[in-house]
């Protein structure tokens, strides 16, 4: 029994030094080398520990650059398209919960398969099509394609915090002569909050990384999102390693933030709620 | 259950409306492009049937990227697995900082993609990554390796850093299907003398199978999907090493503009990702209980 625990131990601590090694180190060498001079990221000797300290990248970055024009679109798109996508994933997997219907299994999976659909097979023609009815270089075009993304992984882990509400306190509210507009609006969505709530992130989530439609459907760069704007820079022959490092650093920072206000609902809902 | 299919439908509908017409008429336009030979944006081409077809399955290209896709998808499988099941096994035991540690785990995928090429472009960089001055410094690099300069290196590498960016959300699935096991099957069977290599085989494994369905799936289909990671990072390159298909849709369409190319290669991919994704449902899907 104590032999048992013990291997357990070192296969803990052992397990537990990789994850952090692997997962976790990375986000602490770019910080901190988004502070370093210049030569110290090139340098061929490379310091765990940073020798220099300097602002000028940031500044750099926030000064002189197009940053915040990038940061107002990604905000714009990932919010609206966030928005969308919760109204109507709500509505769907209110349905595919409560309301046996005829061709409910098919919708489920089809909604599964369409959550891993993959989007470069529509990139051609949804280009084609947008150009079309005039949607290019809008807002719009993106928010189109961010709600495909997000809603259907989205319905799936709704569906599952819907299951949490106990029946009966729906039966109650109906016997009691609420509608069913009533009881989503009062009932559901307030019970199932902390499950919305993380669902909205992961929508916001799939919007502000989004890199390849919005690559293509936006031309004009006073409309460029931050992972467009970012990929421009790394794209250059000579990369100013600084430059690309404070970006990398503020483009994550607003998911960050996000993350530290509910992303624990988001992980209790992964990991409580979602996929049964 | 009683049957509410006005109400049902139209619950779903507004979602369901919107997603088909995302996906369909797009469809629709790539099938009609793939029968004509249309080269410059908005002009139209001669119709040729299923000439793009024909000629599709010809080229070496083809072949090449769909080989590529297969081995991406194995690759990522295996990796996946491997990280997945060991994040969600150590952070499924109690220790000081597990909270902190399960909830932040997910950093590497709510990043945007283009920050994780970011961070693995300057780790692995052959002249200054801290990765090859690591290697050197223990001994297992005699001097510094370009991770992305020959095809293997360059295909290995990618599948990692795709693997890093979504193992720790699949660890998470694979936690909420462990959480859903009841804790009295491993104390009963301890007392039957099982050990926890036994456990994880018989109670852990068997009852993670809805769970491993979804994965399977949604995962396969995922991964064929990374488009962003790989064209930033090698543009598919050294010499068509890391082009899987949808790099060679991109570049077929909007770096050669042989739009109708594009399109059928479109059409055929997708066609292959429907029939894996009903084999693999008919097959997999676990029963309901519901």
């Amino acid at each position: 029994m104590i032999k048992e625990n013990n291997i357990k131990l070192i296969f803990l601590s052992l397990s537990l030094l990789l994850i952090i090694l692997i997962f976790f180190f990375p986000f602490f060498w770019i910080i901190t080398s988004s502070f370093k001079s210049p030569e110290e990221i090139i340098a061929t000797s490379t310091t765990i520990i940073p020798r220099s300290f300097t602002l000028e990248h940031y500044n750099k970055i926030l000064f002189n650059s197009d940053f915040f024009i990038y940061l107002k679109n990604s905000l714009i798109v990932s919010f609206l398209s966030m928005i969308i996508s919760i109204i109507l994933s709500v509505s769907a997997a209110y349905g595919l919960h409560k309301l046996k219907f005829y061709g409910n299994k098919f919708v489920e999976y089809s909604l599964l398969v369409t959550y891993a659909f993959p989007g470069v097979i529509l990139l051609v023609p949804i280009y084609l099509l947008f150009a079309k009815v005039n949607l290019l270089n809008s807002y719009f075009a993106l928010i189109i394609v961010n709600v495909l993304f997000a809603t259907p992984f989205a319905v799936w882990m709704l569906k599952a915090f819907f299951k949490l509400i106990p029946n009966e306190i729906e039966e109650a509210a109906y016997i009691d002569g609420a509608s069913r507009y009533i009881v989503i609006s009062r009932i559901i969505v307030p019970l199932a909050a902390p499950g919305i709530a993380s669902v909205a992130i992961f929508c916001f989530i799939i919007s502000w990384t989004e890199y390849l439609f919005a690559s293509i459907l936006i031309s004009g760069d006073n409309l460029k999102t931050l992972p467009v704007g970012l990929a421009g820079i790394v794209g250059q022959y000579q990369i100013d390693w600084g430059f690309l490092l404070s970006g990398a650093v503020l483009a994550s920072l607003p998911v960050i933030l996000l993350f530290v206000f509910i992303g624990k609902y988001f992980v209790s809902g992964l990991t409580e709620g979602a996929v049964k | 259950m009683k049957k509410n299919n006005i109400e049902g439908w139209l619950f779903v509908s507004p979602l369901v409306i919107w997603i088909s017409l995302i996906i369909l008429v797009p469809i629709y336009i790539a099938f009609e492009l793939s029968l004509f030979n249309v080269k410059i944006i908005g002009t139209s081409g001669k119709f040729v049937g299923i000439d793009n077809y024909i000629k599709l399955f010809g080229k070496s290209k083809f072949v090449n990227a769909s080989l590529n896709s297969f081995y991406w998808i194995i690759g990522n499988a295996i990796c996946q697995t491997f990280f997945a099941f060991t994040i969600a096994l150590t952070i499924n035991y109690k220790f000081p900082g597990k909270k902190i540690m399960a909830n932040w785990i997910i950093l590497s995928f709510i990043i945007p993609t283009v920050v994780v090429v970011v961070i693995w472009k300057l780790m692995l960089s052959s002249s200054s990554g801290v990765i090859n001055s690591v290697l050197i410094d223990i001994g297992l690099l005699d001097e510094a390796t370009g991770f992305f300069s020959s095809p293997n290196k360059a295909f290995i590498s990618l599948v990692l850093i795709n693997s890093w960016r979504w193992s720790p959300f699949l660890a998470l699935i694979i936690l909420s299907g462990l959480n859903s096991i009841n804790r009295e099957m491993y104390d009963a069977s301890k007392v039957d003398g099982a050990n926890f290599v036994q456990q994880f085989l018989f109670i852990t494994f068997p009852n993670l199978k809805s769970v491993l369905f979804v994965l399977g799936l949604v995962g396969t289909l995922l991964s064929f999907n990374i488009f962003d990671i790989i064209w930033l990072i090698t543009k598919g390159g050294p010499s068509s090493a890391t082009t899987t298909l949808p790099l060679l849709i991109y570049e077929t369409a909007f770096t050669k503009f042989r739009i109708s190319q594009a399109a059928t290669l479109s059409i055929v991919t997708s066609f292959l990702l429907l029939l894996f994704s009903i084999l693999f449902i008919k097959s997999m899907a676990p029963k309901e209980d519901d």
